[in-house]
This record gives structure tokens, C-alpha cells and sequence, in this order.
């Protein structure tokens, strides 16, 4: 079935917007959650392949109502869990 | 997107998460930051301009670049060593009647490892969506209209190459030193959505 | 498994896979032109499942955008294993 990360050739998106002067994070989160990413595949705690697949398989509405990074951090902590790495509650603070 | 609350919200979160995974020995204590470190101190597009710079002034280097970019990138100091792994690069040329531009219709890969983060607009699906089937519309939007007598080739890249744009030296530059042609090269013009 | 070499024909597979793939949904079943092998790597679509695999060859395969979506002028490439690929043989004497 096909996922909602692949849409090359798909209609229905917003125009492009170009954002001057982007810096490369928009909040220190974001940097965070890119930094824990390559810290947890280079440890093998999962491989890239696994990250692209956990953010495809999330919802179709949380996947489009999510920023960027929101994303990542939500895959991030699907393979946590699901890697047994964490129960779902120790997530939350 | 988010809020200002939404941020504090995901950003007390991922702090959390942080710490659990010092706690079981996951992360190193300060690996985060450093990592953060060494990465703001990685790729720029800078680095493409100066690998364009010297294509424009050095037609061997300009052969080399296009036959295997990996061998040729270590000429100006540069590598693709820098992220997770060493990635191929493939270096397209733009000429008088073709023009390259890049995509990821399925996620967002880019030679951030050379190039630093790839702009926003890069990653969005409006982009990824339509770039692929309308590429000469597009472009126009990035205000590069192209004669209708140029060919467009697009790059998707869905597997493990990386690619950049080998931008035309634009023409009257024939004084400027190897620096200074740098200086006109833009990320947008790496990526094929402006001329240079 | 024998390689394709540059200028071969070769068509994609139309299957629509249960999980992560890496051939994007508008290159299925589309036939188009190997421009390049680029290297070998474990089929990403396997890695996400979380399987050792072995390496096979990765193509840059080009095709026209007429080929993909029944107008266009423009090329398209797509980076695609070997797996993702058959020999084109239709429309040969």
C-alpha cells in the first residue's frame, strides 16, 4: 500500500514557499532531535531504513500535521518502544 | 508549525527522552551537544561553491568531478565522509540546452554531509509532489524560466547517491578570480532551482 | 543475478509492496533506460524489515517523463536496486 511519504506526481499541495534566510535549525529542539537520531543509529539501536519506515507508518493525519522534525521525533519514539528500548510511558515526562 | 506552547511541550520531551537514554547508558553524557557541534561546524553550500568555482576554471578538474566526484572532491579539500557514512556523489552538469535539478519524492535526502541542511522548501511535498511531473512550472515559480528548446532532467534520489548541480558560469566572468566566482554560486543554483 | 549495464531497458516492478519500498509509486511499471550502476547496497525495502541482506547492484535508471505520466518533455531518474528492476523485453524482434 502505498504511504503518504511517497508523492512524487501526487496533486493537492500548498504552493512552494521559500523562506528567506533559513536558518538551519528553526528551534534547539530540532537540533536536538537531528543529533539524537545519528547518536542512536550509530550506536545500531536502529538503521536508517527503520527511522524513513517508522515516519511513514505514522497516521496520514498526524504525518501532514506535523513539522519536519515533529516527525522525526515521533519515529524516533515508535522504534524506541518498539525496540524495547522503552515502555511507551517512560517517553513522557 | 508548532505553537510557542507546542514547542515547549516537544521540547521538554525530547530533553526527557535524552535523559532516559543517558540513564541506560544509550547516550553519552554531553554526545548531544557535541554532536550538534560537529555538525554546525559540517557542510555549507559554500563548499559546493567552491567545488564549482574550480570546475569553472579547471577543465580537468571539471572531467574528474563529472566521472567520479567522490575521487575529485578531495582536490579542493572537500569529502562525503561527514554524515553517517561515506555517500556516492554524482555531480550533474548543467549546459546550453539542459538543466539538472534534484529531488527526494520520498523523503528528503540531500548531500547534507558537503552541502549543511537542505532549505525548507526542499523538504515540503509541494515541492517533492510536483517537481517530478512539472519541472518547467516549477522553476518558473523559483522565477528561472527556461527557453522552451532546453531539456529538463530531474534526479530523484531514492536510493544512496547523493547528487549537486553543476551550475553554467555565467557569462562576463572572465576577470573574476576563483574566489569570487564562488561568491555568485547559491544553494538554489546547486540544487537546479535558479541558474547559478 | 546478472547485472544490467548501461543502456539496457529494463522495466519496474508493479508489485505494491506491504511496507517500506524505494521505488516511488509513480516509477512502477514504467520502463526506462540504465544510465549508470552506482555501487552496491543491501535493498533498503529489506534493511527497514529489519533483515541482514546481502549487497546488489543500485542503477541510476533514466526515464521520460512521457513514459511516466503520458505527457512531459523532461528525463527523470530514479536510483533503483536490482530487485526493484526486470529486462524490458517487450517490443522486441
Amino acid at each position: 500500500m502505498s504511504r503518504i511519504n511517497d508523492v512524487g506526481g501526487m496533486a493537492g499541495f500548498p504552493a512552494i514557499v521559500e523562506e528567506p534566510d533559513e536558518p538551519r535549525f528553526h528551534e534547539d529542539w530540532e537540533a536536538h532531535v537531528f543529533a539524537l537520531n545519528g547518536a542512536l543509529i550509530k550506536r545500531g539501536v536502529y538503521n536508517l531504513d527503520e527511522f524513513r519506515d517508522a515516519q511513514e507508518r505514522l497516521p496520514v493525519a498526524q504525518f501532514l500535521g506535523s513539522s519536519y522534525y515533529e516527525r522525526w521525533f515521533a519515529a524516533i519514539s515508535t522504534l524506541l518502544v518498539e525496540k524495547g528500548v522503552a515502555a511507551p510511558g517512560d517517553l513522557e515526562p | 508549525m508548532s505553537d510557542d506552547h507546542g514547542s515547549s511541550l516537544i521540547s521538554a520531551r525530547v530533553r526527557h527522552v535524552e535523559a532516559l537514554l543517558e540513564s541506560r547508558g544509550l547516550l553519552d553524557a554531553g554526545e548531544i551537544d557535541t554532536r550538534i557541534d560537529e555538525f554546525a561546524a559540517g557542510g555549507t553550500p559554500a563548499n559546493g561553491a567552491r567545488v564549482v568555482a574550480r570546475a569553472w576554471v579547471d577543465d580537468g578538474f571539471r572531467d574528474r568531478l563529472l566521472a567520479d566526484a567522490n575521487a575529485a572532491l578531495p582536490e579542493v579539500g572537500l569529502s562525503m565522509a561527514g554524515g553517517l557514512q561515506e555517500q556516492r556523489l554524482k555531480v550533474v552538469a548543467n549546459g546550453p540546452d539542459e538543466h539538472h535539478v534534484l529531488v527526494c519524492t520520498l523523503c528528503s535526502c540531500y548531500p547534507i554531509a558537503l552541502l549543511g541542511p537542505s532549505p525548507s522548501w526542499y523538504k515540503s511535498e509541494a515541492y517533492r509532489s510536483r517537481v517530478v511531473r512539472d519541472p518547467r512550472s516549477v522553476l518558473a515559480e523559483f522565477g528561472l524560466d527556461l527557453p522552451a528548446g532546453t531539456r529538463i532532467e530531474v534526479w530523484d534520489a531514492s536510493a544512496e547517491s547523493r547528487y549537486m548541480v553543476l551550475p553554467r558560469r555565467p557569462e562576463g566572468t572572465e576577470g573574476l578570480t576563483e574566489d569570487q566566482l564562488a561568491g555568485l554560486v547559491t544553494r538554489k543554483g546547486l540544487i537546479g532551482t535558479a541558474a547559478v | 543475478m546478472t547485472a544490467y549495464a548501461p543502456g539496457d531497458r529494463v522495466r519496474t516492478r508493479t508489485a505494491d509492496p506491504a511496507g517500506h519500498t524505494r521505488l516511488p509509486r509513480y516509477a512502477r511499471g514504467a520502463t526506462g533506460t540504465v544510465v549508470q550502476v552506482a555501487g552496491s547496497h543491501p535493498l533498503a525495502d529489506d534493511r527497514a524489515r529489519g533483515l541482514d541482506v546481502p549487497a546488489q547492484p543500485v542503477y541510476h535508471v533514466r526515464f521520460a517523463a512521457r513514459d511516466l505520466f503520458g505527457d512531459g518533455d523532461h528525463g527523470v531518474t530514479v536510483e533503483l536496486w536490482h530487485d526493484h528492476l526486470d529486462h524490458d523485453t517487450e517490443g522486441r524482434a
